[in-house]
């Protein structure tokens, strides 16, 4: 049975040669037919892997493919547990229904297979890594899944901020690829192996020598990958890409790599405090300046990618806090209103022709109601409206974070300011959207075609009831994840009556926020009483500026780079390096010269100097014995 | 009356190679120079014969048949080289020949 991950990791790989193959021949009928039988039939599988999975209650299921290097052995070796089980799903699952969608919102482009094809190699490149026996064949699909995703962000590559934002994203991404490769390097040096559970029950035995940098490494990784403060400005750049691409790639999947891969390696994570410091704080800050940053901004999709941004803080935020399995139960929620938001938004743009400013719509939920309603339930889900999911994953985190108690207060009291936030820029963008009369004319725009909204109506199914996987009263993922974390210290839950204050707390908050938006812009408080808000004006240009931190890395690695480049030209590259060649050619011409000199062409001159050198030939023949002796 | 002892032959052998040799370095006429190294080839030959006979061996002798064959044909080339520099700048002087100086 174990071979069947094979099957559900290369199918996708492929298919994408399967279209690549017929591409030059075939209408987009049949790479459709193509493209989402295969998907189907991955997801088919995988439901059944899982099924077995749960049979064996959730006994971790190996398979060596191949030995890869042989000395020191590592395998080409993939896991199949609970963790992997649930994001198989996810990435299967998902991939069908973007694909529906993407039927419909590629059509007549003109490189249609090449999408495909692209989306088919992500989709590999993806499970490759949550499938992955040890860390090196996880760092393979890491790699893969960046460069599919750097392929699909400048799809559109006639576009200059297209092939620039893809750019950007490949080279923020490598940063992160760098701090993991370096501790990549550091677990086979400490270790001896790329293996997981060798990896593990080293460190579980005691053997903790040099963790903290490990674990310090794997982190930065996973801030690259993730978007984490402060490699966190490719994400939002990343939406130049087809709109269902980002979907999957920056909200669904690829962005939780790195999430996916602290829990993974949360067995070491546990044990390092700093770690998890370094996660929180940067955790927060992701959480606090992205949701600030979502609240002005004007693009459909910009919105969604900072919302995306924010959201992964709060799954760093669990992992810091040491609540695991709230922070996948996040990632799976997360996942479905996310990739719901963005299917909603694509159906927008597509619907208003291009048109992603979002104060150029208005009032569509009149052309659009299934749309506006299923982008409706991923708000109300993203802010924490009971009893949709991201109310069960969010209330978790907070509730979680605020069990560990002491200084975690303070975290959980800024989280929460981050979920107020998210509700209040959620209901701006849903409401400037669907809602708000603003006389713009839209007497063009019509609902979707059957083929985006079917996906939308599924995914609104989804963000609706997913969260019950994982209630207080029904411990669906924990039991999932539990062998995953059979050595992993938990945070818990509060009982009783603390995690019901919590829980009101945290819809109080989605509700203000909520509410707040719909004063804000529909009713229009601030002018109709008249309200005078200090530094309105700045506020909102550093909102939408990211707090010009874009601008701050631009002038500082950027422009920094470049001085410090050009200077390095001039002065070790010009000066040093040119300076020492060119002067050792300089000393050969000059000596050269004057030795030439000696070869006057004077025959006589030469025979001159023959007959001295005889001499001292002779010299030395009559020298040589009496010298030694 | 004097025994001619084979001193006698080599030094003679002796100041006609440094003849010749301080021929070669002062004098810039070719047909001159070319006459010093013929000295000098037969002051070579004289030292052949002397050994010859000091040591009453036949080898010296044979070399010096070898030499005086080298430097007849040496000779024929010798002379038409200095003809076609005589015939090129009217004089055998060799400090006008000075092309190869680096």
């Amino acid at each position: 049975m174990e071979s069947l991950i094979l099957v559900i990791v290369f199918l996708p790989l492929l298919t994408a040669l399967g279209i690549k193959i017929i591409s030059k021949i075939v209408n987009e009928l049949l790479i459709n037919f193509l493209t989402i039988n295969s998907a189907l039939l991955s997801f088919t599988i995988a439901l059944g892997m899982f099924a077995l999975l749960l049979t064996n209650k959730f006994e971790p299921m190996h398979l060596e493919f191949f030995t890869w290097i042989p000395s020191p052995e590592i395998l080409f070796e993939f896991t199949l547990d609970g963790l992997s089980g649930i994001m198989m799903l996810l990435v299967t699952g998902l991939s069908v229904v973007i694909q529906v969608f993407s039927t419909s919102y590629m059509s007549n482009d003109e490189n249609y297979s090449k999408y495909f094809i692209y989306f088919n190699v992500f989709v590999f490149s993806m499970l490759l890594l949550v499938m992955s026996g040890n860390f090196l064949v996880m760092f393979f699909g890491w790699e893969l899944v960046g460069l599919s995703s750097y392929l699909l962000i400048s799809f559109w590559s006639k576009k200059q901020s297209a092939a620039k934002a893809g750019n950007k994203a490949f080279i923020l991404n490598r940063i992160g690829d760098f701090g993991f490769l370096i501790g990549l390097m550091l677990t086979l040096n400490t270790f001896g192996t790329f293996n997981y559970e060798k990896v593990f029950s080293e460190v579980l035995n005691g053997n903790l020598a040099s963790l903290d940098i490990i674990v310090v490494c794997f982190i930065i990784g996973a801030f690259g990958k993730s978007a984490q403060f402060p490699l966190f400005s490719w994400l939002p750049d990343a939406m130049e890409g087809p709109t269902p691409a980002s979907a999957l790639i920056h909200a669904a999947t690829m962005v939780t790599a790195g999430v996916f891969m602290l829990v993974r390696i949360s067995p070491i994570l546990q044990f390092s405090e700093t770690g998890k410091l370094i996660i929180i704080t940067a955790g927060l800050l992701t959480a606090l300046i992205a949701a600030f940053s979502a609240i002005n901004q004007d693009d459909i999709k910009k919105v969604l990618a900072y919302s995306t941004i924010s959201q992964l803080g709060f799954m760093f935020i669990a992992i810091g806090s040491g609540a695991y399995v709230a922070a996948i139960f996040h990632l799976v929620t997360h996942a479905f209103f996310k990739a719901l938001l963005f299917l909603g938004a694509g159906a927008v743009i597509h619907e208003m022709h291009h048109e992603q400013n979002i104060h150029k719509m208005g009032n569509l939920k009149t052309k659009m109601p299934i749309t506006a309603a299923m982008m409706g339930i991923g708000t109300l889900a993203i802010s924490g409206i009971p009893p949709l999911a991201g109310f069960w994953s969010k209330d978790e985190i907070l509730a979680s974070t605020f069990a560990n108690g002491g200084v975690f207060y303070g975290y959980w009291a800024l989280s929460l300011l981050a979920a107020f936030m998210t509700a209040f820029y959620m209901g701006r963008h849903w409401l400037l959207i669907f809602h708000k009369e603003t006389g713009n004319d839209i007497s063009e725009v019509h609902e979707a075609p059957k083929a985006m909204v079917r996906p939308l109506v599924i995914l609104g199914i989804f963000s609706f009831f997913i969260g019950f996987i994982n209630t207080p009263f029904f411990h669906g993922l924990e039991k999932v994840l539990e062998e995953t974390l059979h050595y992993v210290e938990i945070t818990h839950l509060p009982e009783g009556i603390t995690l019901i204050v919590l829980a009101l707390i945290s819809i109080g908050a989605g509700f203000t926020g909520l509410l707040l938006a719909y004063l804000i812009y529909i009713v229009d408080i601030i002018s109709y009483f008249k309200i005078k808000i200090p530094l309105q004006e700045e506020i909102k240009e550093l909102s939408s500026n990211t707090l010009y931190l874009n601008k701050l890395g631009e002038i500082i690695f950027v422009k920094g780079m470049k001085s410090f480049s050009r200077k390095t030209a001039v002065v070790i590259d010009g000066l040093l390096i040119d300076g020492l060649v060119n002067k050792v050619s300089t000393v050969f011409y000059n000596s050269s010269k004057r030795i030439s000199r000696s070869q006057n062409g004077l025959v006589r001159s030469y025979v001159v100097y023959f007959g001295f050198f005889m001499l001292l030939l002779i010299g030395l023949f009559i020298a040589t014995p009496w010298i030694l002796n | 009356m004097i025994e001619v002892s084979t001193d006698w032959y080599l030094t003679l052998a002796a100041v006609l190679f440094s003849i010749g040799f301080i021929g070669m370095m002062i004098r810039k006429n070719a047909l001159i120079m070319f006459m010093c190294i013929e000295l000098m080839l037969n002051s070579v030959n004289l030292t052949f014969i002397t050994a010859s006979k000091h040591f009453g061996t036949i080898e010296g002798q044979i070399s010096v048949f070898f030499v005086l064959v080298v430097a007849a044909a040496e000779v024929v080339v010798g002379l038409a080289i200095i003809v076609s520099i005589f015939k090129k700048q009217s004089s055998a002087s060799v400090d006008l020949l000075r092309t190869s100086r680096g």
